[in-house]
């Protein structure tokens, strides 16, 4: 299954699914990243690590392996 | 105000998440000017205050520290929820407002949930209206009240809007809750599972959809405070309109500022000219106050005359405070420039941009702000690093905060370049500054990555590192809110030399003068000025402080430096600008030629070391200093604040002592190094 972490520059994407096993995965889900919201990936930056997405009318920048545990639909 | 009055009137407690705009709005009711930043994170510490008397309310506030939910995740968000549940000496609030801002509705009704569902009384303050306005969209705080089941107020704490409406409410919650003894608030329950969080998301949706709606034409009123049917058919229609769209001026600024290559080349021109500025921008003021003490301190000994008390003021008081304080500009320019960069909304990108090669020696890009405010003082900067989740990056950034060049050493830089670069060369000196600056980052984060590597002794804590950070909308600074920012910083410097400063120079002044203050010597065939000096530096040697110095002339040869300049390296421990007012006083800098500063110079260009006829201030040892400067750890309250922010006393005697030994080690070898090359 795709992740947030796997979206191209620009691309978007519908979250399916929280992985819960990560240790971020309540902070994650706390700052509204929540199944069925759509997201952009807005931003790579130099190092390609973080990323910053669109969620909820806002930008939030996590980090890759963060984004990993988001699940596209 | 003591303990029995706190207790006694009603407490408010405000929270939010962060950047919601608590602190605006705290300001506004207590009349007080805590720093309000666009950046998730400004708060870190709860404060406490009694209402204006014009608000007609007898109550305390207190703001605290921005929270996302009631579980806390890093040491700032514990404040919050220790000051909600367990306040030590304020006890449960009577009253929570929750502001919420009203552009980002959706994330920020989670905490309000939260907190209803927690019983304590609530009161939502819906802030950034006009945010949401200029996206085209409002709020029906009727309808958002009733299906919260709570007050719901629309508020603007810039601009003093709807403060009135929440005063009333709060007064309506306040009698309502004498009338029945209010409930206590219960524990919130932290693990609740994910799936319990996704359905309060789920009816925040349904709550969203029914009170966001869209501006329709040109009115700006909502016409649809009617009836609840009206309102449910335009919940359906909004349901297919994009209402959560980012603001578009944002998304263009971050094309470039967060693009991939231009984001980090916009990265460090940013940072460059933040700090060349400093210097550009402030000569031309700091010639007009550095005049204006010259002029009061000759004045005083023509009026006076040339005796003890003459010399008192003219020296101990005016020369050593004015030397301080003609830096004002410097540090009024530092905190104007980094306070509208906090405005801005720019600092998280920059935190973003930097986060993997921080990552990588163990920081964290949320260190990013801690260190740039490190650049202002280390104080508010090692509390700062209370936004830190991961334990081991925030004491690793704590321990580097003191590495990074402080408004305190400003002054001290400023004096030693303008030896270096007289006057028409001070461009020159504007870049060697940016060079302190950034050589003042790369050693710092040398330091981090060395001890990251080595010591996992010192740093035990492994946890798991997260990066997680709202990047906000970008504002136009507001330029009150700066320039209040920057009153307030400027005039916290200028107190000091008043205070500190101005004790420690009496100090150094009686311990220049006395005991030999009226030295017999032959002055029968020199010139006023040749006698003067040979009187002055009489004095010099037998003085105190010349007692004090034979201990510390051996530390001092080996850099190049002889005891005057170690006697004024003392009282630096106490407050770094000292440094200057010791080198007025102790080269009896008059200001005899017009300006302080250059009188301060032209004596430090005669020095010599005392029985040669070597010169004491030269290339080589002005760099030593600079060097010495930039590492040395010289402030106690810095050592108070890492031993309470730790816990122990371990980190901050490492800092000491280790800051203290490269500073010292830096300056030796940049000395003889110079020397060696022949730079003297
Ligand atoms: N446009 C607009 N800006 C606001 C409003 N209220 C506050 N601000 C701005 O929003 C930013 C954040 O405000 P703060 O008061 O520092 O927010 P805070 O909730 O204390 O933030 P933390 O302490 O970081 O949790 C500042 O730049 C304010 O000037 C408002 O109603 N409208
Ligand atoms: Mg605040």
């Amino acid at each position: 299954m795709k992740t947030a972490a796997e979206l191209k520059f620009g691309e978007r994407g519908v979250i399916n699914s929280i992985d819960g096993s990560h240790p971020s995965s309540r902070r994650i889900l706390e700052v509204g990243f929540t199944p069925g919201q759509e997201i952009e990936l807005l931003s790579i930056s130099a190092f390609n690590d973080p990323l910053a997405f669109s969620v909820r009318g806002t930008i939030i920048a996590i980090r890759k392996n963060e984004a990993d545990c988001i699940k596209l639909l | 105000m003591n303990n029995v009055t706190l207790e006694d009137i009603p407490l408010i407690t405000l929270v939010g998440p962060p950047n919601s705009g608590k602190t605006t709005l705290f300001n506004y009711l207590s009349g007080k000017n805590y720093k309000t930043v666009n950046y998730p994170g400004a708060t870190v510490e709860y404060s406490v205050s009694r209402i204006q008397k014009k608000f007609n309310l007898d109550a305390n506030i207190l703001d605290s520290p921005g929270i996302v939910s009631l579980v806390p995740n890093s040491p700032d968000e514990k404040v919050s929820i220790e000051a909600l549940y367990s306040h030590p000496r304020l006890g449960i609030p009577d009253i929570v407002i929750v502001t919420a801002d009203a552009s980002q509705l959706s994330r920020h009704l989670l905490l309000v949930k939260q907190l209803i569902e927690s019983k304590f009384t609530v009161i939502v303050a819906l802030t950034m209206t006009d945010l949401l306005q200029r996206k085209g969209y409002d709020i029906s705080e009727e309808y958002l009240s009733k299906k919260l089941n709570c007050n719901v107020v629309k508020i603007n704490g810039r601009t003093g809007n709807g403060i009135d409406e929440l005063i009333r409410a709060t007064e309506i919650e306040l009698s309502k809750n004498k009338a029945n003894k209010n409930t206590e608030p219960v524990m919130f329950n932290s693990s609740i599972s994910l799936n319990e969080l996704l359905s309060v998301y789920k009816e925040i949706e349904d709550i969203e959809r029914a009170v966001v709606f869209e501006i329709n034409g040109h009115s700006c009123e909502p016409n649809l405070l009617g009836a609840n049917k009206k309102l449910n058919e335009l919940s359906k229609q909004l349901n297919n309109i994009p209402k959560n769209k980012i603001d578009q001026t944002t998304l263009k600024i971050d094309k470039i500022l967060l693009h991939k290559y231009w984001g980090l080349i916009s990265f460090f021109i940013i940072m460059a000219l933040t700090f060349t500025s400093i210097f550009w921008f402030a000569q031309p003021l700091m010639n007009l106050v550095d005049q204006f003490f010259g002029f009061l301190s000759t004045e005083t000994i023509s009026l006076i005359g040339d005796n003890w008390l003459g010399n008192f003021i003219a020296n101990g008081v005016i020369g050593g405070t004015g030397a301080v304080l003609i830096f004002v500009p410097q540090i009024a320019i530092l905190f104007l420039i980094l306070g509208i960069l906090e405005d801005t909304g720019y600092l998280a990108r920059g935190a973003m941009l930097i986060d993997q090669p921080l990552s990588k020696i163990g920081l964290n890009g949320r260190s990013f702000v801690p260190m740039l405010s490190g650049f202002a003082c280390a104080i508010p900067a090692i509390m700062a690093t209370r936004t830190i989740p991961n334990k081991r990056e925030r004491l690793l950034t704590i321990f580097i905060i003191p590495l990074l060049s402080c408004s305190a050493r400003l002054p001290v830089y400023a004096l030693l370049l303008a030896f270096l670069f007289p006057m028409d060369r001070s461009w020159i000196a504007g870049l060697v500054l940016a060079g302190i600056y950034i050589f003042s980052i790369v050693s710092s984060t040398v330091v981090a990555s060395v001890i990251n590597k080595f010591s996992s002794k010192i740093l035990k804590e492994e946890d798991n590192s997260s990066f997680i950070l709202e990047l906000p909308t970008y504002r136009i600074p507001k330029l009150k809110v700066v320039a209040t920012n920057t009153y307030h910083s400027s005039m916290t410097y200028v107190k000091k030399a008043g205070t500190v400063i101005l004790m420690l120079s009496v100090v150094i002044w009686f311990l220049t003068y006395f005991p030999n203050y009226n030295p017999k010597v032959e002055t029968n065939n020199l010139t006023k000025e040749k006698a003067e000096q040979l009187i002055s530096s009489e004095r010099l040697s037998n003085s105190y402080a010349a007692d004090l110095g034979k201990f510390i002339q051996p530390v001092m040869r080996p850099i190049g430096l002889d005891w005057r300049v170690g006697v004024s390296l003392i009282p630096t421990f106490a407050a770094r600008e000292v440094f200057v007012s010791s080198l007025a006083l102790i080269f009896r800098a008059t200001g005899d030629n017009g300006a302080l500063q250059t009188s301060i110079l032209k004596e430090m260009r005669q020095a010599q070391i005392t029985g040669t006829n070597q010169k004491l201030f030269t290339t080589a040892t002005i760099i030593g200093l600079i060097i010495y400067f930039i590492f040395a750890l010289q402030c106690i309250s810095t050592l108070a604040i890492s031993r309470k922010e730790t816990g122990s006393w371990r980190i901050p005697i490492m800092q000491l002592v280790l800051f203290t030994s490269m500073a010292y080690v830096f300056a030796f070898l940049a000395v003889n190094g110079l020397r060696m090359l022949g730079i003297s």
